[in-house]
C-alpha cells in the first residue's frame, strides 16, 4: 500500500501533502509557544497563597481567591440557566419539528445568527436588561445570565445534531414496542445525545470563561469576595485583561492568572471528554 | 373630627417614632467619638467611569472599607465619558473622569484628586530624541510618514492613537489643537499598557501615553522612551511642579453636591492620607 501511494506521488501531490503538514506544524507549534510562554512566566508566581489571597494593589500583589470565586459563581448561574433551555429547545427542534417547518426553520436561523453575534453586543444588552431593566445592576447574576444568553445558540445547536445524529432506528423500534414517546426520549434519545451536549458545553464553557467584553459591562470590576449572587464581582478574563492593559507592572500575575485560566480550560475540557467516554461505554454496556 | 385625624395620625406615625426612639437608646453610649462615625457610615457607593482611574479608586476604596466596614465602595470601569453620563443619570452615586471637566458638564460637582501627565513615547531603539509640536502634528495628521524627515532612520512611521471617548485622547488633542478626523493613525488602542505595549513592540511606532504608566516601565526594562513637550522632560516630577504642558487633572464627580457617604468618601479620597496609594499607582497628589 505504501508502494502504490509512494509511486502515486507526483510533483502535485508532493506539494499538497507538504502543504497539509506544514499547515499542521504551524497549528501545533503556535498553541505549543503560547502555552509554553505563558508557563514559562506564569508558573513562578504560582502558589497556594496565589490562588486563596485577595489581590492587593490592583492586582499587582496578592492573589485571585475571590476573583475565581466569582468566576465559578458566574459560570454556575450561566450553565444552570442556559442547560435546561438549551436541552429543551434542542429536543423540541430536533424530535418535535421538522426541516421543514417554518418554526423550526425560524428558530434555527435566528441561533446560527445569534452566534455570530459580537460578544460586546450581549454585554451592552445584558447592560440594558439584566441590569438596568430587570433592575439587577452590577451583579454576578447579570453576568451569568448575560453568558447564558451567548451560549444558548451553540449549546442548542450542538445537542440538536446530538439528536439527529441517533439512528431512526431507534424511535422506529421504541415505537414498535409500543414505548411512549417520553421514556423513548429519557431512556434511549437522551443519553445517546449527551456527547453532543458535551460538545455543546465544553465549546460553550470555553467561550463563556474567556469572555470580558460581555462581563465588564455586566459582572463587573469589583474584585472583592463575593457575599451573594447580587454583589458585583470580577470575572478571571476581566482580571487578566486589566492587569495587562491597564495596570503598569501588572504584567507577572497578570501571566500567573492566564495560566491558571488556561489550565481551568484544559481540565474542564478533559472531564467532559472523560465523561462523554464513560457515559457511551456504560450505556453500551447496560443496553 | 378632630379627634378622629388625631388618632388616625398617631396610629400612623406612632410606630415609626418608637422604632427610632428605641434605636436612639439602642446606641451604647459608651462609644467613642470615632467608633460611633464608623457605626453611622453604611451603605454602598457605586462609582463607575474612567478606566485610568479604576485602579486607584478601587484602592482608596478598599482602605475606606477597612475604616468604615459596614460601607461598600463598588467600583466598576469603562471610560470616562460613561463616568460622566452614569453620574448624571444617578446609575452611578461618582462617576470618575480623567481630564479637566467640559463647559457642558458644569451641571456636576467635580472634585479632583491627582494629576497625571500625557507624553509622546518611542521605542528606545529610535534614534529620535525630541520632536516640535509642529513635527508631532504633522507626523499625526499623515504630513510626515518617514522618520528620516524627522531626523530618524529611512523607516515609515507607525502612528498609535488612542479610541474615542478616552481621556488622553482628548488631553492631547487639546494641546495640540488638533481634531481627531484630522489624525491618520495605523493603530488604534484603548488603555495606556496596551499602547506602552504596542510602541515596545515596533521600532517605528510612536504613541502617547499616560506619563505614570510609561515612567513605570520605561524603569522596568520596556524598551520604549519618553519624549520632552516643549523642552520640558516627560517624569512625573515635571508634573508634580505644574511646568509639564500637557497633564490633566483626575476627578470624581457627583450629580448633586455630595451629603452623607458620598461625601465622606471624596473628603477622604482627597485627603492626604491617600497619597501613598496615589503615588503607588503612578499619578501625582495634587499639592498639599
Amino acid at each position: 500500500m505504501v508502494k502504490t501511494m509512494a509511486r502515486n506521488l507526483d510533483g502535485r501531490e508532493l506539494l499538497a501533502l507538504a502543504l497539509v503538514w506544514s499547515a499542521a506544524t504551524l497549528v501545533t507549534a503556535t498553541f505549543c509557544w503560547l502555552f509554553g510562554d505563558i508557563l514559562w512566566h506564569g508558573l513562578s508566581h504560582i502558589s497556594w497563597t496565589f490562588l486563596t489571597a485577595p489581590p492587593r494593589n490592583a492586582g499587582r500583589e496578592g492573589g485571585i481567591g475571590p476573583i475565581l470565586v466569582s468566576t465559578a459563581l458566574i459560570l454556575g448561574v450561566c450553565l444552570s440557566v442556559s442547560v435546561p433551555i438549551g436541552v429543551g429547545t434542542a429536543i423540541l427542534l430536533a424530535e418535535f419539528t421538522t426541516d421543514a417547518s417554518l418554526f423550526g426553520r425560524l428558530t434555527r436561523r435566528s441561533l446560527d445568527v445569534l452566534s455570530g453575534v459580537p460578544s460586546i453586543v450581549f454585554g451592552l444588552f445584558g447592560n440594558a436588561f439584566f441590569c438596568k431593566t430587570l433592575g439587577l445592576g452590577f451583579s454576578i447574576l447579570s453576568g451569568g445570565l448575560t453568558l447564558a444568553c451567548m451560549v444558548l445558540p451553540i449549546l442548542i445547536r450542538s445537542t440538536e445534531e446530538g439528536f439527529r445524529a441517533v439512528p431512526t432506528g431507534y424511535r422506529l423500534s421504541a415505537a414498535a414496542l409500543g414505548l411512549s414517546r417520553t421514556t423513548t426520549l429519557v431512556h434511549l434519545l437522551f443519553p445517546a445525545a449527551v456527547p453532543g451536549l458535551l460538545v455543546g458545553l465544553v465549546l460553550g464553557v470555553g467561550r463563556a470563561i474567556a469572555e470580558t467584553a460581555a462581563l465588564i459591562f455586566t459582572s463587573g470590576y469589583v474584585d472583592r469576595m463575593p457575599e451573594s449572587l447580587l454583589d458585583s464581582g470580577r470575572a478571571l478574563s476581566i482580571h487578566i485583561f486589566d492587569l495587562s492593559m491597564n495596570v503598569p507592572g501588572g504584567d507577572p500575575n497578570a501571566y500567573a492568572s492566564t495560566l491558571v485560566l488556561v489550565v481551568l480550560l484544559l481540565a474542564i475540557n478533559g472531564t467532559a471528554s472523560w465523561l462523554a467516554e464513560r457515559w457511551l461505554h456504560q450505556r453500551i454496556v447496560t443496553v | 373630627m378632630n379627634q378622629c385625624s388625631l388618632s388616625f395620625m398617631l396610629k400612623k406615625y406612632a410606630a415609626p417614632v418608637a422604632l427610632s426612639m428605641a434605636a436612639l437608646m439602642c446606641v451604647p453610649p459608651s462609644a467613642g467619638a470615632q467608633g460611633t462615625v464608623a457605626d453611622q457610615l453604611t451603605g454602598k457607593l457605586v462609582i463607575t467611569g474612567s478606566s485610568t482611574l479604576a485602579p486607584l479608586i478601587a484602592e482608596i476604596g478598599k482602605r475606606f472599607e477597612s475604616l468604615y466596614p459596614r460601607v461598600r465602595i463598588d467600583v466598576q470601569s469603562g471610560g470616562s465619558s460613561r463616568g460622566v453620563a452614569d453620574a448624571r443619570q444617578g446609575l452611578a452615586d461618582i462617576g470618575m473622569v480623567s481630564r479637566a471637566m467640559k463647559d457642558d458638564e458644569r451641571d456636576l460637582s467635580a472634585f479632583p484628586i491627582a494629576r497625571d501627565g500625557v507624553c509622546p513615547i518611542l521605542h528606545q531603539e529610535n534614534p529620535v530624541q525630541a520632536l516640535t509640536d509642529e513635527q508631532v502634528i504633522a507626523i499625526y495628521t499623515g504630513k510626515v510618514t518617514n522618520w528620516k524627515e524627522v531626523g530618524g532612520t529611512d523607516a515609515p512611521i507607525t502612528v498609535v492613537n488612542k479610541a474615542d471617548g478616552r481621556s488622553t485622547l482628548e488631553v492631547f488633542l487639546h494641546y495640540f489643537k488638533l481634531k481627531n478626523v484630522d489624525i491618520k493613525a495605523q493603530v488604534v488602542i484603548g488603555d495606556n499598557e496596551q499602547g506602552v505595549k504596542t510602541v515596545a513592540g515596533n521600532r517605528n511606532a510612536i504613541g502617547y501615553v499616560s506619563i505614570g504608566t510609561a515612567e513605570y516601565d520605561a524603569t522596568h526594562g520596556v524598551p520604549i522612551k519618553l519624549l520632552p513637550i516643549g523642552g520640558v522632560s516627560a517624569s512625573t516630577e515635571s508634573v508634580q511642579k505644574g511646568i509639564f504642558p500637557l497633564s490633566r487633572p483626575l476627578h470624581i464627580v457627583t450629580k448633586t453636591p455630595p451629603v452623607g457617604l458620598a461625601k465622606a468618601f471624596i473628603e477622604y479620597a482627597q485627603s492626604k492620607a491617600v497619597h501613598d496609594l496615589i503615588r503607588q499607582q503612578y499619578f501625582v497628589p495634587l499639592a498639599d
